[in-house]
Formats: structure tokens, sequence, C-alpha cells
């Protein structure tokens, strides 16, 4: 029997996902747990898995489509069963088989692109599909095309769904596109495009030639996609819309390390640099709640608690987890929150929930030789905390001596449309006495 | 003179690239400073050609006797059949003067000095272009040998003009050229020696093919010792070790085929601030062109290829680009052939090249002897067909041969290379029956 697969809810604050790409296409046989689709909220990009197994019967929506939490993405069961039932009210666009374009004076709606797509779920007919259609045709618009520029469009190449001629190829037979060798007709029947001229017999596209649609020439071109086109958009976003000012200091390791030392002596559990920079900061927006905001263009909100936002590299690229209500936390419990988001985030396994509702972050790029940096703001919060490489540097003492110390640099971004630079700087001498006199320990000695 | 194209060397790269640019209407000047064909002509594919057929027809007539050809009083006659190669060089250097007078081509004899700025000075006569391509061709290579100077030491221009057989030729590398003359001697009854340094002969072909071509040149009485390093050289011994020690042989004629090396000497290339490889080579993009504006090069001066025929590809590219179609080298659809007698003809890669460039493949072998028509003319003769094929796609990517008169039929695969057949159209093609050829369709029966 068929079964419906459903999007996901990833999270409560989810209420729709865009469906970047499809994984599978009508027909394929597939297994529980196999990729259906790469899906993405605002925030970060997932897979869709199956929670069935069987032959995809159906594919209700198109990739870049938006669609709502549980909604019916795609029907799975066996061979030529009809999974019509499951399609919701809402996915009209994908139809299951080219054949409606076919019927003579229905010009599609869709536009071209639309049908490429198309295209990708229809390399193999499905089984459903009407078999008296035979060879895939011209679509009418190809056909009026070819017949203004005297051009016979049943002796084109077509990339249309299962070889289907269609605008785009009439256009790209006008734009003079060079011949295909056997192997890069078949790229292009998977969507990929020869360039002007191909490196094979006089200026013929072999199957090295072929490139994505888009393609650069001497470069790998990818689309932005997924979790790179959420951080594109957001960076792109803080840099318009905030004004970024960066404030470097640095603070003497001595005691923190020390102190991290006498915990593993006293049998405590063991707590990083970062745990310990964390928590200090933490520690000093108790000092400085006006650094704990949001810039909303017509108000700034102060939150009560600190709920800190941690940069983590991840295969899949930059995420940014927050330990909710993080000034309740003690540092162990600080630290296991902050390890545990890390290897979510890193196995792909975090929850949309614990991507946002960030007051205040920290990045750390130390561990990677960097010294400083200017960490650019994960509006709309006002400040974002960077965390540079340790430098030895000399340091007078009260009698006079020159000494040598390890210090870690650290770079304030604020937001200055919301604070100016002397009470930054201020938070930032609260941080940095903090860490240098009582490093994992309650705030004593506002530095004001 | 003042030219807009100005060659140096008259080998299969020169005379090919001053006819082709003349034709197009460049004003063309051919320099050589001995004869008109280079390498190729005088000393190397075409003679050796021509003294390989007459050892051929002399091994035919002895071997005649399968067919009912029995011969009595059979002897073979050297000066003769080097009179015959002589007229057959003699015609084709008429024919390449004619081509050249015909196109307008100047043809001036002399050594050619390149001066800054692209002038050329021959025979204290300066002349100016504004385009030069050097093609000056390569020079046996001789290894470092103890006694390689030794007077019955030929190299592989020296042999050709020897018109006496001798009693035991010793042939120092096991490369084309080595076993080329290593057939050719043996066909006519003298004792032959190979010694060569690696496991196998003639390294870079497929190892299946060099094995085939080993056994076969031993059936007809060349003995050959691999993994086998020359020591010295004296007036009538040959020293060598290898893995059962040291040892020496009786030879009168010594040939040492180990390698070419390009000519780049007092040419006034270092003083124009060229581009060299690591090997020597004058360093070319995949147009011909050296870092020098203006400055092309072609043939085995670059050090690629080491072929006529490519030497001629790539003068062709380089006229192509002076005269406005773009055009390129694809050295991976290079045929490339070995004329002993089984031949060997190769083009594309073999199953380890392609496997080195990540690609995932499958091959097909089969005898030569399950084909009626090599069986009928080869009786005695063992030869293989092997093709590498992309595993995914069926992509041809490579052919092997070994048996019979192979090197006629290869350009049908370079063709299915250059188009980038695969084994579906392959399939489609019709091979005239009973032909040789046949071996190349019937090959992809045993593909796994």
């Amino acid at each position: 029997m068929a079964t419906p697969i459903i999007m996901p809810r990833q999270g409560q604050s989810v209420e729709s996902c865009i469906l970047t790409e499809w994984k599978v296409k009508v027909g394929d046989e597939i297994a529980e747990g196999d990729v259906l689709a790469v899906i993405e909220t605002d925030k970060a990009s997932f897979d869709l898995e199956s929670t069935a197994a069987g032959t995809v019967l159906e594919l209700f929506w198109e990739a870049d489509d938006d669609v709502p939490v549980l909604a019916n993405v795609a029907a799975v069961g066996e061979e030529g069963e009809d999974a019509s039932e499951f399609r919701p009210a809402d996915a009209d666009s994908a139809p299951a088989s080219p054949e409606p374009t076919l019927s003579p004076g229905s010009e599609p709606t869709a536009p071209v692109q639309q049908e490429s797509a198309t295209a990708q779920a229809q390399t193999e007919p499905a089984p459903s599909s009407s078999p008296s259609v035979s060879s895939a045709g011209v679509s009418p618009r190809a056909r009026k095309l070819a017949r203004d520029k005297g051009i016979d469009p049943e002796t084109l190449v077509g990339s249309g769904p299962g070889g289907r001629v269609i605008e785009r190829d009439v256009e790209a037979f006008i734009a003079g596109r060079p011949r295909l060798s056997a192997s890069a007709h078949s790229k292009a029947m998977d969507g990929l495009e020869p360039p002007k001229r191909g490196s094979g017999l006089a200026g013929m596209a072999l199957a090295g030639d072929m490139r994505v649609p888009g393609a650069i020439e001497g470069a790998e071109t990818e689309p932005v996609k997924g979790i790179r086109k959420v951080i594109a958009e957001r960076m792109m976003q803080s840099l318009q819309s905030t004004a970024q000012l960066t404030l470097h200091s640095s603070f003497e390791l001595t005691n923190a390390q020390a102190y991290r030392k006498q915990r593993l002596a006293d049998g405590k559990s063991k707590v990083s640099l970062n745990d310990l920079i964390a928590h200090a900061i933490i520690e000093a927006l108790k000092a400085h709640p006006e650094m704990n905001a949001h810039f909303l263009g017509d108000r700034i909100a102060v939150f009560e608690k600190v709920h800190l936002g941690v940069a983590v590299d991840t295969p899949r690229g930059l995420l940014v987890p927050v330990v909710r209500d993080s000034s309740d936390l003690s540092i162990e419990a600080l630290s296991v929150a902050i390890k545990k988001l890390a290897v979510d985030c890193r196995e792909g396994t975090i929850s949309p929930d614990d991507l946002a509702g960030g007051s205040f972050t920290l990045t750390n790029l130390g561990m990677l030789g960097v010294e400083t940096f200017t960490p650019v703001l994960n509006a709309p919060e006002i400040a974002i905390l960077g965390v540079g490489g340790i430098v030895l540097k000399p340091k007078r003492s009260d009698s006079g001596e020159v000494t040598y110390a390890d210090y870690l640099p650290l770079s304030l971004t604020i937001d200055h449309q919301a604070i100016d630079g002397a009470p930054a700087a201020r938070f930032l001498q609260t941080l940095v006495f903090h860490l240098e006199n009582n490093p994992g320990e309650p705030l004593s000695q506002p530095n004001e | 003179m003042k030219y807009d194209f100005a060659v140096i060397g008259a080998g299969p790269a020169g005379y090919v690239a001053a006819k082709k640019a003349a034709a197009s209407g460049l004003k063309t000047l051919l320099v050589e400073k001995s004869k008109l064909g280079g390498v190729c002509l005088n000393e190397g594919c075409v003679p050796s050609k021509t003294l390989l057929q007459a050892a051929k027809t002399y091994h035919h007539a002895k071997h005649g006797s399968v067919f009912g050809v029995e011969v009595e009083g059979l002897s073979f006659d050297f000066p003769k059949a080097h009179a015959h190669k002589n007229q057959v060089m003699d015609k084709m250097r008429n024919g390449i003067a004619g081509l050249m007078k015909k196109h307008k081509v100047d043809v001036v004899e002399g050594e050619a000095t390149l001066l800054p700025g692209l002038e050329i000075s021959i025979n204290g006569e300066t002349h100016e272009a504004d385009n030069v391509l050097l093609c000056t061709g390569s020079s046996p290579a001789m290894p470092p040998i103890p006694g390689i100077d030794s007077e019955q030491v030929v190299d592989s221009t020296g042999i050709l003009n020897r018109e006496t057989l001798p009693d035991h030729l010793i042939i120092v590398g096991g490369g084309v050229i080595g076993c080329e003359f290593a057939c050719m001697y043996a066909s006519v009854g003298v004792p032959v020696t190979v010694l060569e340094a690696m496991p196998e002969i003639c390294p870079n072909l497929d190892a299946d093919v060099a094995k085939t071509l080993r056994e076969e040149l031993a059936k007809k009485g060349v003995n050959f010792k691999l993994d086998t390093k020359v020591e010295s050289i004296d007036e009538k011994s040959v020293s060598f070790a290898n893995a059962e020690g040291s040892d020496s042989l009786d030879g009168d004629l010594v040939l040492v085929a180990t390698g070419r090396a390009p000519n780049v000497k007092g040419l006034g290339l270092e003083e124009l601030g060229l581009d060299f490889d690591p090997r020597g080579g004058v360093r070319v993009d995949d147009r011909g062109a050296t870092n020098v504006p203006g400055l092309w090069a072609a043939g085995d001066v670059t050090g690629q290829a080491w072929l006529a025929h490519a030497a001629s590809r790539m003068a062709e590219v380089v006229v192509h680009n002076l005269t406005g179609r773009p055009d390129r080298m694809r050295f991976d659809k290079m045929p490339a052939v070995v004329y002993t007698s089984p031949e060997v003809a190769v083009v594309g890669l073999t199953k380890e090249e392609a496997e080195a460039r990540g690609l995932k493949v499958k091959t097909g072998r089969i005898p030569m002897a399950i084909n009626a028509r090599y069986l009928a003319e080869n009786p005695d003769e063992s030869g293989l067909c092997k093709v590498v094929l992309e595993a995914e796609t069926s992509r041809l990517l490579g052919v092997h041969m070994v048996g019979g008169a192979c090197s006629e039929m290869i350009f049908g695969a370079t063709a299915m290379l250059e188009t980038e057949l695969r084994e579906e159209e392959i399939e489609e093609i019709v091979f005239p029956h009973p032909t040789t050829s046949e071996i190349m369709k019937d090959v992809f029966m045993a593909v796994r």
C-alpha cells in the first residue's frame, strides 16, 4: 500500500521548510532511512529521510518550494500504485509526467526552469505515466521559437524531461552551441551545459567540458544553497543593517591556566579556555546588561538572562547553537551544554530551535592559529566576542621588572547603532579583569 | 627578409606547419640544417619501416609452408633492402620539396640561431618573422656507460646505415626502438639479445600487450634479459648485472636505444629566456606557445610524445592558433604504434592510468585468434585486443592491441575516443567482414 512521507516538524518555531534539492526521482527503489531530499529552515539545512521503503511513486513538490511542516512530500509504495490521494491540495506545481504540455494549444504556464526541475524527477518515465507517448516530443514554446527561426525542432537534442525539446534547447542551438560528443550528450540530458567551444575535435564539447548552468571556465561552480545560502544571507544582512565597530584587547592567561590546573588537581571536571571565557562573558554581562541586547531598529531589547551563542565550525558550514538561559548555569553545566551543542552541530542532529534565540555570541579562531580578527555581528545581537590565539607578551610588574606572560587576544564587535565605544570598552575591561583575576568564579568586582 | 612565419626544422612538425601556414596565406620560411623530413624520414620511421618490411617479407617467404608456399634457395640481400630504403627516402624528400615549392615556402639550408626580437640568423643572413616555430627535433640520448664510444656501438641513426648483418646484435634498451630493430634483425636470422633495465619491455604499454609482444619476439629468436643493467661495454662484449649476478655477452654490433633528448643547444634559446621543463624540453602550453611571445614549439623539442604524428599535430595546432582557429593538443587521445611483427597499436588510457585519474573502469580482453581473418593470415601468432571503459557510462577510455597489422586500424579507435563514443554507440557501428578490425567490436562481448 502506498505510504505518504511527510515534512517533519523541525523544532517548535518552524512552520515550513524550503525543499532545496530532491535526492531521489520517481521510480527509484528506496529503503527506510534513505535521504529523499535536502530541506532547509532559515537557520540550517537538513536531510529529509524516508520513513517507508519501496518505490518512489510521486514527488509532490519541486525544488525550491516552501513546504508546510506535516504536509505530504512524497509517496512510496509498490510500483504502479496510485498515490494521487496523498497529493496535498497546495502542491499542484509538480506534474507527475510531462504529458500535460503535449496537448495542443495548452501553453505551459511554468517557466522553463520548472520544466527542467521536473526533468530531474523524470529521467525514468514514471510507471503511472501514459504509455501512449513514446517520444518525448517538443514543447509548444520550443516549437514556436523554432518555427520563427526556421529550425526543425525535431532535429534538436532535447534536455527536457525524457529528452523533450524545450525552449532552452532551441535558444542554445541559435546561440551556436558546439556539437556534443556522445558522452557529452548524455550529460546534457542530465541538465549540464556545454561551453561555447568544447575541447574536442573542432571544438566538439566533451563530457569533461559539460558544466552545471552558470559555470565559469577554469573553476568548479556550485549553486549556493542550503546552509551556505543561510549563512550568506545572514552575514550580508548583518553587515548591511548594523554599524560594526571592533575593539581589541587581551588578557593575561596565567591565572586562567592556573585555575584549570587546580580544578584537575582537585578532581573536578575539565573546562576549556573557551568555557572559561564563555563563563566570564556571562559574568561580565551581569555588570553590563546593556551589552546583552538586540537592536531592532525602533527599539532595543535588553535580555534578562544571557542566551549565549557559540560559533561552531561544522563540515556543512558555520552554525551558532545557543545555550539558553546560560546565566543560570554553573561553569560545569555551561561546559557540558556547549560541548553537547557542538557535537549535535557537527553530527547534523541539532534542532533548529537550538540555533535561534541568542543574545550574545562567542566565536573562537585561536586554535586555528589566528591572532586577532574582527567578528561579524550575529544580528540583531549587538555584540560578539572573538577569541584569538595565545601570544607571548612582555609585562611590567609593580616593581617595574619586565617579564613575559601568555596573553589571549579578545576582539569585541559591537553595533554602534545600539551602544557606544566607551561602554563597550568598559564591558571589555570587566571581562579582562575577571579573566585575569577571578576566572571561573562569580563576578566579584565590577570594574566601574 | 621579413616573414609572417618562420619554421626552424623541417621534420614532421616543420614541413606540416610550413605547408599549412603558407596555404593559409602566411609568408613562410622553412630552415633545415640537414635534410628535409627530419629524423622521421631520414633516420627514423620511414627507413626503419622499409627495412622492417624487407625483414617481414623474408620471414613470410621462409615460413610460408603453412600456406603451401615452399621456397628453395632463399636468401636475404641486405644492401638491396637498403637501396629500396634509400629510394623511398629520396622519393619522400622530393615530395616534401615539391610541396614546399607548390605552396611558395622559402626553404633555406643552414643552421639557424634565434636572436632577440624574433630575428633568425642563418649563414650570416638575418631574417625577421612575426612568429617563429621551433621544431628542431631530438637526438638519441647516450647513457653514461663506460665504453659507450666503442666502435661497434651504434645508435638508431647509425644502425640504419649498416648494410651488413652482424653475428650477434645486442640491444641496450627494450623500448619501442629497441624492439623494432630486434624484430627486424631476428626476422632475417640474426641472433639478438635485448637488455632491459625494467621488469618488462616497453613499460609505457599495457602490461598484457607488452608481455605478448615480448613472447612473440622471443618466438622469432630474440633473447630478452629483463631487470638487467648494463655495466660496461668493450670492443667485443657487453657486461651486465641482474638478479643472477654479473655476466657478459659477445656481440659484434651493439645498438644503444635508451631514449632521445630534445635538440635545444646552439640555437640561442637560453639568451631568449625560454622556459624549459625539468626534462629539458621546451615548455609549451596546449596551443604550442612558449613563454616567449611569438615563439612556438612543436614535436620532440618539447620533450612530449616522441611521435612523428604527434609532432605534425602539434604543428597543426600552432598554425591553427596563428590563423584564428582555436585548437589545442589532446595528448590523451594520441595513438602509438610499435612496428614489430606482430604490431602493437594503442590509444587512450590503460586501466592503471584511468584508475590513477580516479576513474572507475571496466575492461574487456579477447585473443586475436577468435577473429577469422586474423587466424587465416597469422596462424602461428598470438595477439590480443583490450578495451578500457568508464564503468558507469561505458565511455571508451582506451584500446590496446597487439597482433597482425593492427596499426592500420587504431585510427578507428582514436575516432571513437575523440568523439567519446560509449559501448552502446560502438555496438551500432558496422565493421566489414571478414576483417581483423572486427576484433574492436567483438572485444565488447568480453567486457566485465
